[in-house]
């Protein structure tokens, strides 16, 4: 018996910040003490915080401990582990709190979390079946075996669930249109080439609950009559994969993967497919094309992979959110537990993960129906730096932005679809008013321009166009007609291109038009970037009145483009300037202003 | 019995080839085909060496 468990985050944003090294130094303090046997330490999956990491949390004291260095475990072995005393400096402490906290129950970022598909992560050893057992583990797909499969589709209807990868499908309707496909060889396909920028929910599942998606594949497998799936992850997810055949082995081992498993004469096998990084690989049809081996390029529906997906044979493909989902649904009344939760159009929980310019990055999930509101200021914490929220871009580069008069705007499918934004994966962008909205459209455009497969013309040559005119109006050559046509062209490439990457990439443009308009005019008409992104639209002007001389500014500019005496204010020659914010970024006094080009100040942010 | 799929003695006869219906529920709650506190024993030992807590085990 281990006397505490030291369940450190192993999961790759904390690794990132030298989860690693802090192991390396808690066990060579744990030797150094000669205690290293009555601990139980473990790499463990992500607890979502990654803003704090490295995270390291105690059992059965249940201390969550944050921001830790590999300085601090001589502190932290002596203190907690020898003395019992809690290391009060490693606790969490932030302005949302007036006093350093101690576990998840009173830390703000999981106050309005529930934890479904993230219930094992952190909790467990990613990497021992045993302990997803333990945890319930497996027992819902033993009892998938004892059920027959269309009453399996059938219950994973009435739990409402649907498609966490994006279009939001009803999953139990999916299953059984492939259950009644005919024929007798068919596939089962797990979606894990998350390309999203700034979304890491299914590599965090992944990592922490490997397992959780074995059973959900094995129930998939079950209910549409399939002996065979497949994983599709991205290369670039180097310790979901080696975790992924870690659980594989193991459900070999034990008998539950393989032939005859556990006796009902159901025979189930998984392979690992990676991925090499196209973001159109997450679209079904050009995914089950590389799997083939062919190359990644989507194909017309129909026929829908559930007639003739991998192979040609009926084919069910799901994100890894959407499976982690199943064992708790196929669970004895999981599918009414599920229900409960959500709203009307859109049941159970969503993980989003959180970056931008919010306090609390990482990863949280949250009841379907949570305002935008409530996941950004009190899960989130606010903006970073005290500033003003501006939008925040749900669904990833093909999803739209949301602006401050919709903060209040329910999350779920049906909401976030008429606001002009997707559900998508669950990526949520924050950004402030340092942010240029006309600059992100370009952004978020090129991205899928980049990563357009070019088979279809509308994607090809369309995206091509409206970033030709986005590279304009942020170089100061727009022209008035160009909103018109961003907006004709973006409802044509919508309509007419073949797959879901084609038809939502325009949507960072069409709701940046829609909330945004006013920086899109003051772009073309004022040639003016009121947030200081677009580099021909400002200029930076010192107010001479607040400048203290503190050389701070000129001591930063990287190209000696402020001059001025000590004491004295400072002045910018505006030929120098290459507008890169160094001077700002270094302003105390916060005198640096953002102004028009070749006009006097009149403008601060 | 360090592990569940260990056989916690001669009566237990999962394995791949000879698999048992129960297995699932026979790690956390067993042994169900037969009555013997030293079988349950050691699924219990298995468990409390790395549950973290009371809540950990979810049966």
């Amino acid at each position: 018996m281990y006397e505490k468990h030291l369940m450190i985050c192993g999961a790759t944003g904390c690794i990132s910040s030298g989860s690693r090294s802090v192991e390396q130094a808690l066990v060579k303090e744990l030797e150094n003490h000669g205690i290293r046997d009555r601990y139980r330490l473990v790499m463990g999956g992500c607890p979502g915080f990654c803003e704090v990491g490295p995270i390291l949390v105690i059992y059965p004291d249940e201390v969550f401990y944050c921001h830790l260095t590999p300085k601090d475990m001589v502190e932290l072995v002596e203190k907690h582990l020898v003395g019992g005393e809690i290391v009060e400096r490693l606790l969490y402490k932030g302005p949302d709190v007036a006093v350093p906290v101690r576990f998840y129950d009173s830390i703000p970022f999981y106050a309005k979390q529930k934890f479904n598909v993230l219930h094992n992560s952190g909790i467990i050893d990613p990497e021992s079946i045993d302990e997803y057992i333990m945890r319930g583990g497996y027992r819902a797909f033993t009892r998938a075996l004892t059920i027959d499969s269309l009453t399996i589709c059938e219950e994973v209807k009435e739990s409402g669930l649907r498609g966490r990868g994006g279009a939001g499908f009803s999953t139990g309707q999916k299953w059984e249109f492939t259950n009644k496909a005919p024929g007798p060889k068919k596939y089962v396909v797990c979606n894990a080439d998350e390309g999203d920028p700034g979304a890491f929910m299914d590599r965090s599942i992944l990592e922490g609950d490997p397992h959780a998606i074995l059973e959900g594949m094995l129930i998939c497998g079950r209910a549409i009559g399939s002996n065979e799936g497949y994983i599709y992850c991205r290369a670039e997810y180097p310790l979901a994969i080696k975790r992924l055949k870690i659980a594989i082995s193991q459900a070999l081992e034990y008998g539950l993967l393989g032939e005859n498993i556990l006796g009902y004469g159901f025979n189930f096998k998984i392979n690992i497919k990676e991925g090499a990084g196209a973001f159109v690989c997450g679209e079904e049809t050009a995914l089950l094309a590389s799997i083939e081996g062919k190359r990644g390029i989507p194909r017309p529906r129909p026929p829908f992979p559930a007639q003739s997906g991998l192979f040609g044979k009926p084919t069910t493909i799901n994100n890894v959110e959407t499976l982690a989902n199943i064992p708790l649904i196929v669970r004895e009344g999981g599918a009414a537990e599920f229900a409960q939760i959500g709203t009307a159009g859109s049941k159970g929980t969503k993980v989003f993960a959180l970056a931008g310019k919010i306090r609390n990055t990482g990863l949280c999930e949250v009841p379907m129906g949570i305002t935008f509101r409530e996941i950004i200021y009190d899960v989130g914490g606010g903006i970073k730096g005290g500033r003003e929220f501006k939008a925040v871009q749900a669904g990833g580069p093909s999803g739209g932005c949301i602006p401050t008069e919709l903060l209040d705007l329910p999350i779920d499918y049906d909401s976030l679809n008429k606001a002009g934004a997707i559900m998508g994966s669950g990526g949520l962008v924050v950004m402030d008013e340092s942010t240029c909205m006309v600059d992100l459209a370009r952004y978020f455009l090129s991205f899928t321009q980049k990563e357009s497969c070019g088979k279809c013309t509308p994607c090809r040559e369309g995206t091509m166009r409206m970033l030709e005119i986005l590279n304009r109006i942020t170089g100061g050559f727009g022209n008035p007609e160009d909103l018109d046509t961003l907006d004709s062209l973006a409802h044509s490439i919508k309509d007419s291109s073949l797959c879901g990457l084609g038809q939502t990439c325009p949507n960072p443009v069409l709701s940046t038009i829609r909330y945004f308009r006013h920086e899109y005019e003051e772009h073309i008409e004022e040639k003016y970037c009121r947030a200081g992104v677009c580099k021909a639209l400002f200029s930076y002007k010192i107010d001479q009145e607040r400048c203290t001389g503190c050389r701070a500014c000129v001591k930063a500019c990287p190209v000696d483009a402020i001059t001025g005496e000590k004491k004295e204010p400072h002045e910018i020659d505006q030929g120098r300037c290459t507008h890169c914010g160094s001077c700002i970024e270094k302003c105390r006094q916060d005198c640096i202003l953002i102004t028009r080009v070749g006009r006097e100040a009149d403008v601060s942010n | 019995m360090n592990k569940f799929i260990d056989q916690c003695c001669d009566k237990c006869t999962h394995t791949r080839s000879t698999p048992c219906k129960d297995f699932i529920r026979c790690c956390v709650e067993g042994p169900v085909c037969h009555e013997d506190l030293v079988c349950s024993a050691k699924r219990k030992a298995i468990i409390e060496k790395v549950a973290l807590n009371e809540n950990f085990v979810i049966c």
